[in-house]
């Protein structure tokens, strides 16, 4: 939830909040202070002009327009009074002269005994005139209907202000939710292709917004170290590719150099350059198989293959070497582990798996290989109980050419994991290492769809769920 | 179809574009007595249709041209002739591609000589096999009906797979065989390993049919693989 919040889209959709709330408040607060002030000075006005037009009028007429008037005001809300010379009134309905200037002019006075009441007091605006014949004319209004006028704005504004604030809020929270969730989807394919899923790119939508424009830049940006990293291989590759030949022909020479010469130093440089030359043609055919697993055989026509019949050959191809170095070697296998793949890549796969582990066992130790289903993934284990893995030296093994270095002086070309590794990923498997403390497990564990969280209670019996990997 | 009547009917024909390659094959053949002759793709379908090639040597892609389509093409016509197949592609697609087309062997660039020396003279050596049920190196003996052999009439019992080892090398007696044959025709594994697994499981078979003691019916072939001793 922090997290939210920190995100610069929430940021922005409380900025959003924020200035949609002073740009209404503005706006409502000056209609509301445009409508007193109209209202004010439009009686102001009307009280002038009709204070001017009657002071040429008999007291008589006078009086009859104060009564019409003051009977028509339904609302109370006029004042009409006639004082004479001395301030006192003739008649009206209001007994004293506020104390204004007699000008002809308007005044404001705050608080004025409302008409025809004796305790309600409220704003008004007077006109008080002299008339000719010494006599004071006062018209007046009640500013009540403005200020009622006022108090509708008012109550609107109040009204109308919290949900739009809400409206406000919740569209900000809801695009920020929205480009928040882009930028998650974003981050996770990011990890992911991190995490090896190079060929992944982000999601651009149509709305051509910055985030669609980053997303494209940032997939242009892939393609071109896509490239670059195809290049690169390529490169390795194209130089595998051209020193087939020539090593094919120098070993072929000295082979039959090596049968025709009789001098012994001839004979036995020619004899330790071939050994050489038999390790880098080894080197250059993997590099080459590597390469063809990866790229060349993405298109490849797999079949339904058992797991457990590659394990079970190969367990039988394998159990004389153990043998031979006293290694208690084990097989445990489900009835039948049918996956989609390839059954002489998947062969190499594990056989080169086995092969490593009887090759760092050393003798008296235990192989134990079981394949079958965890949590309905498919899972191919080998476990040793040899030299293991240096903590150091974990994330290095599946790169290519490397080799441990206390296993260096085990004969390999060192692309033998790479190798594995390729074919598992062609397959859609995981190759993942654990410490078998002490030795070292290998495993194949299909990617599938299931259940991602791994399950002690549902692993099938021969295969006893292990602590989580560390990689 | 020039050169045709003064050819070596035993002349194994060569169709690589590769000049450094094909001149090595040439040179390494030769110089085990075969007669090697340099073709294009369409010459060497033409001298297996008139029957006047022991074997054809031919590189996957010649030229730019895939050899394959002819092969195919030959074999529906229904020539026999043995055919190596040699290739860069060393995908397993591409072996099981160049098998099903014809060809009878299969080898990926780069090579060692003494594995193309070997699988020729095994290719060779076939040509003389008959539709046997009992072969026989010597005094041992074994019924591929019964699956059982017996040496100098006392019966060896053998597990499958020492069986098959076995049969392998009966079949190519006196010839080399390589690590890579074995795993290939033995075991059907296309490809290689980092491991002597081999070597020890024909230790195990020596232990079972050496029964008079040594010298070995199957000897090491140094820096190439092994050989049963026809002459045992």
């Amino acid at each position: 939830m922090l997290e939210f919040f920190r995100s610069s889209a929430v940021r922005l959709a409380l900025a959003f909040v924020v200035v949609t709330t002073v740009a209404i408040t503005a706006v409502f607060g000056l209609v509301y202070l445009r409508i007193g002030e109209a209202n004010e000075a439009r009686n102001r006005l009307i009280l002038e002009a009709e204070a001017a037009k009657s002071v040429d009028r008999s007291v008589e007429e006078l009086r009859t327009a104060f009564e019409l008037r003051l009977t028509h005001d339904l609302r109370r809300i006029d004042y009409a009074a006639l004082f004479d010379a001395n301030r006192k009134v003739m008649f009206g309905n209001i007994d004293q002269l506020p104390a204004i200037p007699v000008d002809g002019k308007s005044h404001f006075v705050a608080a004025t005994r409302a008409p025809g009441s004796q305790e309600r007091l409220e704003p008004a605006i007077f006109v008080a005139r002299q008339r000719p014949d010494g006599t004071i004319m006062l018209l007046g209004r009640s500013l009540l209907e403005s200020l009622a006028f006022r108090r509708i704005v008012q109550r609107a504004l109040a009204a109308g202000l919290a949900p739009m604030l809400l409206l406000a809020l919740g569209i900000g929270v809801f695009f920020a939710r929205r480009a928040s969730r882009r930028l998650d989807a974003i981050h996770d394919i990011i990890a992911r292709i991190m995490k090896g899923d190079t060929h992944l790119r982000l999601p651009v939508a149509s709305r051509r917004d910055t985030i669609d424009k980053i997303s494209y830049d940032v997939n242009l940006m892939l393609d071109e170290i896509g490239r670059l990293l195809v290049q690169l291989k390529g490169v390795g590759d194209n130089i595998a590719h051209d020193l087939r030949t020539p090593l094919a022909v120098v070993h072929a020479q000295l082979e039959r150099g090596l049968e025709s010469s009789n001098d012994e130093r001839l004979r036995a440089a020619a004899k330790q350059a071939l050994i050489h030359i038999d390790k880098a043609m080894l080197t250059v055919a993997a590099l080459l198989r590597l390469a063809d697993v990866e790229y060349g055989l993405k298109s490849r026509n797999f079949q339904l293959i058992d797991l457990s019949a590659v394990c079970a050959d190969l367990f039988e191809f394998y159990e004389p070497l153990a043998e031979s170095k006293s290694i208690k070697m084990t097989l445990e296998t489900q009835s039948s582990v049918q996956i989609l793949g390839d059954d002489d890549l998947m062969r190499e796969a594990v056989s080169n798996l086995i092969g490593n582990a009887i090759k760092f066992t050393p003798e008296n130790g235990a192989v134990s290989i079981s394949v079958g289903r965890e949590d309905g993934r498919p899972v191919v284990r080998v476990r040793d109980t040899g030299i293991g893995v240096e903590p150091a030296e974990r994330d290095k093994i599946f790169q290519r050419f490397y080799r441990s270095a206390s296993g260096h002086r085990v004969p390999g070309s060192g692309l033998g994991l790479s190798i594995t590794a390729a074919i598992a990923n062609l397959h859609e498997f995981d190759l993942r290492f654990d410490d078998n403390r002490p030795g070292a497990v290998f495993e194949m564990v299909g990617r599938g769809n299931a259940a991602e969280q791994p399950s002690a209670s549902a692993s099938p019996r021969a295969l006893k769920s292990k602590a989580p990997l560390e990689l | 179809m020039t050169g045709k009547s003064e050819a070596h009917p035993k002349s194994i024909l060569l169709v690589e574009d590769e000049k450094e390659m094909a001149d090595e094959i040439r040179s390494e053949l030769e110089g085990r007595g075969y007669l090697v002759r340099a073709a294009s793709i369409a010459e060497a379908a033409d001298a297996a249709r008139v029957g006047d090639v022991a074997m054809i040597i031919m590189d996957r892609i010649v030229f730019g041209e895939d050899s394959l389509v002819a092969l195919a093409g030959l074999r529906k016509e229904g020539v026999k002739v043995p055919v190596l197949v040699i290739s860069a592609l060393s995908s397993i697609d591409e072996k099981v591609k160049g098998l099903k087309a014809g060809g009878d062997d299969y080898l990926t660039k780069p090579f060692a000589m003494v594995e193309l020396v070997a699988r020729v003279e095994a290719m060779l050596r076939r040509l003389d096999d008959v539709r046997t049920t009992k072969l026989r190196v010597g005094d041992l003996e074994m019924d591929l009906i019964e699956k059982t052999v017996y040496r100098g009439g006392v019966k060896i019992d053998l597990l499958p797979r020492e069986f098959r080892l076995l049969e392998y090398f009966l079949r190519h007696p006196g010839r080399v065989i390589t690590r890579a044959m074995l795993l290939e025709h033995v075991w059907q594994y296309h490809f290689s390993l980092e491991t002597n697994v081999v070597d020890v499981h024909i230790s195990n078979l020596r232990k079972k049919i050496d029964t008079k003691g040594p010298p070995s019916l199957i000897v090491n072939i140094r820096g190439a693989g092994f050989m049963l001793n026809a002459n045992a």
